[in-house]
């Protein structure tokens, strides 16, 4: 097993050296000189002279890239152009709040997505099945910006129901200020017992984590769905339907394990990508996450940031997959590295 | 133990695993690291004291950088309530009015400057402001050099005679007290703590509010509360508490302000800027701005160095199509400076007239029955408005067989291909850093041997004359000034045909109904002057 893991790390260091690697070289090829981004829009030549000596923007590429990824070992991610602080610190005030909100809505989307593929798969080409997989088409191919916008108009601005945007209401930062532990606000609210700003944020939670859970919670359905059909036309169906078991115990108690597999991989897929796919969620829903900075970042041409994102999300990609194979052997037998 | 449970039980231990190692140590968000005891919003002393807080919707960051030496960036709305500089400019009155100076003379033709300063001033750190602290102040920000430091290049020496006098030496005449009314690189702070500065706990102003937390990165990034001690004094109906709410969507911040939760949207859409005129508890003012769109052909190379081809395309523009298709958020320009500024002509707008640049092109050469003529455009990639020109001006020129080729791109590749003289029109915005229309005049029409932003690359040494005396004429007559800045402009717009000027920007903003006092100043590009308003009624 632990030869097993180190051989996983070291294939999955390989992919990010490979995404920093690429990141980098892209981003000091594309024309425009960056040092803008710190010297502002009408710098002098001098100032700009200055930034680009200060960031080493004046040494060859290659040179360049060395000394970033010697940083980087280092745990030295850079300096962003535009904010002047260290890539990291920034990150460490966005992330959290982003892995809050697509924790979330993956929650929701495995809480709903399976149980509701389950019961298409019960009653395949019947009514419910009919009903999940419209549903879910169309949770799937709607563009999240537009039901962003939908939501937030229908329930906070004509029916009242939610705020309309923000982590949590900013007044309790007076009147019962958090103690930050993880940064993610909803479970430093847990850990310290800070209820006011607990439930504030479960409030303010709601509509951003509908919107962002629909795209996964569409995917799981359908392959859930798909996976279960396949795995009770198995032999082992059969078998166990000869046996006396009913048709939903033949799924939950028998399919749905094997069929779970795939599942686990999708689900850590669909984790990274729904990071990224929350960017634009974020920005409806004044939602402090990475997708704010990221989307500046670019548009300064900020390249250490840049690099910054794509590195924490290649991260994640990383780990989520790393996470799902070690999960694949607690579930399935057969997935044990031997 | 069953599989579900193992998965289960592998999840909870990875959920503690994470905590746990994040826990490396609390701290108080909101509270610069220092725990607050819960305490109640109960009402102030003074029975109608105004204890609400006035919440500005910016749709970027708040601050980026702290230094109010090297502060060049959107930090300007919060910068201008924290600290002061010698003036203000009066946009209404069009010249600069006392703030941290009471008077000021020049001598010398402009190339002295004496200013009185205010008694009984202090910093937030409660140090006094006096002479010798204002020298400091400016002396450190020349150092620095960053962002519009430059503004004080024509600064020889500081003297502070007595601790209420304030006298500078110029290298040449320029007029000192518009420059110290800068939105940047003018303030007066307390250059004691200036290197404490950075992480945004503390200021070293002079103006009616301080930092009260900075949180980088969260949605209500900034609050500021009243500075007890400010020079001016309080009232009790006055706004004591500030907080800026980052909200990146024009709807949402359109949201927000219909339920109250935000008093000011900065910008909106036009679709919802007429919605907003509309709205009750909601009321909108508009004020055209100091900053204008220029299209900068290329006079040095390529078919526009002819200046028929130039005024051709002066010609071409539909300047009232595209002030009607902005709907309020640009007026047609009359000349290169804006209205509010010395040296503002009326009567200079320009017109469309196909005609006549068809004549011109025919001349040229090109046109309808003759060679097809290809220009290539740069615009700032992400603006609306410009690309509306553009979609405009490409369909126009096509009927006079020009084939307009638009490319939209970040601003550093614009200009990094604009100084390579690598397109045959460039398009930007330009605005003043203190103002003096001089800026338009010296950065984007003398001749520069390697262009910054002289992007139409015009090299007219009778221009460049005239350009060098206005400061001098400026510090000392302003009716020769204003004389001077109209031929500048004929010369420039109709003799050279160097610049065309579509429109003059038009804030257009949305505030909450129930507050008064609000008066744009466009010098002050955003900025709300929290100080002066109040709650109706």
């Amino acid at each position: 097993m632990p030869r097993y893991v180190a051989r996983r790390l070291g294939q999955a260091l390989l992919v990010v050296a490979g995404v920093v690697g690429l990141t980098f070289v892209i981003m000091r090829m594309v024309p425009g000189d960056p040092a803008v981004a710190f010297a502002g829009p009408k710098a002098t030549p001098r100032q700009l002279a200055e930034a680009r000596e200060r960031f080493g923007l004046d040494d060859p590429l290659p040179a360049q890239l060395w000394n970033y990824v010697r940083d980087l070992v280092t745990g030295d991610w850079g300096t962003s152009l535009r904010t002047r602080q260290p890539v990291l610190d920034d990150l460490y005030v966005a992330f959290p709040a982003s892995l809050e909100l697509v924790g979330a809505a993956l929650l929701v989307a495995v809480v709903v997505g399976i149980p509701v593929g389950i019961l298409a798969a019960r009653y395949k080409r019947k009514f419910p099945d009919i009903g999940v997989r419209v549903t879910s088409m169309l949770a799937v191919s709607v563009p999240v910006f537009w039901l962003a916008l939908a939501l937030q108009t229908v329930f906070a601005g004509h029916l009242d129901l939610l705020p309309v945007a923000g982590e949590y209401d900013a007044a309790l930062d007076t009147t019962s200020p958090l103690t930050l532990w993880t940064n993610i606000t909803v479970v430093d609210a847990l850990i310290t017992g800070n209820w006011p700003i607990f439930t504030s944020t479960l409030e303010h939670l709601v509509l951003p984590t509908l919107v962002v859970a629909a795209y996964p919670t569409g995917v799981i359905a359908q392959m859930t769905r798909a996976a279960l059909i396949e795995e009770s036309g198995q032999d082992h169906a059969r078998m166990e339907r000869a046996l006396g078991f009913g048709e939903t115990a033949v799924l939950t108690r028998f399919a749905l394990r094997p069929a779970l597999n795939p599942l686990l991989s999708l689900i850590a897929l669909v984790f990274a990508y729904a990071i990224v796919n929350g960017f634009l969620v974020e920005a409806v829903f004044n939602w402090p996450g990475l997708g704010r900075y990221a989307v500046e970042s670019i548009r300064h041409l900020d390249t250490p940031a840049i690099a910054g994102v794509t590195l924490l999300v290649a991260l994640v990609y990383v780990l989520a997959n790393l996470l799902v194979d070690l999960a694949q052997g607690v579930v399935d037998p057969r997935a044990r590295p031997r | 133990m069953r599989w579900h449970k193992r998965l289960l039980v592998a999840g909870v231990a990875g959920a503690v695993a994470m905590a746990a190692s994040a826990c490396a140590g609390g701290q108080v968000r909101g509270a610069g690291g220092t725990p607050q005891p819960s305490t109640s919003t109960g009402p102030s002393a003074a029975a109608q004291a105004n204890d609400a807080t006035f919440v500005y919707a910016p749709n970027l960051d708040v601050v980026t950088d702290w230094d109010p030496a090297s502060s060049y960036s959107n930090e300007i709305i919060a910068m201008a309530n924290i600290y002061e500089g010698l003036t203000r400019y009066n946009a209404e009155a069009g010249k600069p009015e006392p703030r941290l100076a009471t008077e000021w003379s020049s001598a010398d033709d402009g190339k002295e400057w004496t200013f009185k300063l205010r008694q009984g001033v202090k910093f937030h750190t409660g140090a006094p402001m006096d002479a010798e602290a204002a020298k400091k102040a400016i002396e450190r920000t020349i150092k620095v050099n960053a962002g519009a430091a430059y503004i004080w290049g024509s600064v020889k020496t500081i003297e502070a005679v007595d601790p209420a006098t304030l006298k500078f030496t110029l290298k040449y005449a320029a007029p000192l007290d518009l420059v110290a009314s800068s939105g940047y690189a003018a303030h007066i702070y307390d250059t004691s703590v200036a290197d404490e500065l950075k992480d945004g706990a503390k200021d070293a102003g002079t103006g009616p509010y301080t930092i009260d937390t900075w949180q980088k990165g969260k949605e209500t990034e900034l609050t500021l509360k009243a500075f007890e001690g400010y020079w001016g004094g309080w009232k009790p109906e006055q706004y004591k508490k500030v907080s800026f709410r980052v909200t990146p969507e024009i709807t949402t911040a359109w949201q927000l302000l219909q339920k109250g939760e935000v008093n000011f949207v900065p910008r909106l859409n036009p679709q919802l800027f007429e919605q907003a005129g509309m709205t009750e508890g909601v009321r909108t003012a508009q004020q055209p701005s100091f900053q204008n769109l220029l299209l900068l052909p290329n006079t040095a190379s390529g078919p526009m160095k002819d200046v028929k081809v130039r005024q051709a395309l002066q010609l071409a523009i539909d300047y009232d199509g595209l002030v009607a298709a902005l709907k309020g958020a640009g007026t047609k320009a009359s000349g290169l400076v804006p209205k509010g500024l010395l040296g503002h002509v009326a009567g200079m707008e320009p017109r469309q007239d196909l005609a006549r640049a068809q004549e011109l092109l025919n001349a040229a050469g090109y046109g309808p029955d003759l060679e097809e003529l290809k220009l290539t455009l740069t615009y700032a990639q992400g603006d609306e408005d410009q690309k509306l020109l553009v979609t405009l001006l490409s369909s126009t020129l096509k009927k006079l067989n020009v084939t307009l080729q638009a490319k939209p791109m970040a601003w550093n590749a614009q200009w990094d291909l604009g100084k390579k003289q690598g397109q045959d029109i460039f398009v930007m915005y330009w605005y003043p850093d203190y103002p003096d229309a001089y800026s338009w005049f010296l950065n984007v029409f003398k001749s520069a041997d390697k262009p910054q932003f002289n992007l139409s690359y015009l090299k007219n040494p009778a221009v460049d004359r005239a350009i060098d005396a206005l400061p001098q004429l400026t510090a000392t007559d302003a009716l020769a000034a204003d004389a001077a800045y109209a031929g500048l402009q004929k010369k420039i717009l109709q003799e050279e045909a160097a610049v065309a000027v579509p429109y003059v920007q038009t804030y257009q903003r949305a505030l909450s109904a129930g507050v008064e006092g609000y008066a744009d100043n466009p010098a002050y590009p955003n900025v709300v002057f929290f100080y002066d308003l109040k709650p109706a009624g």
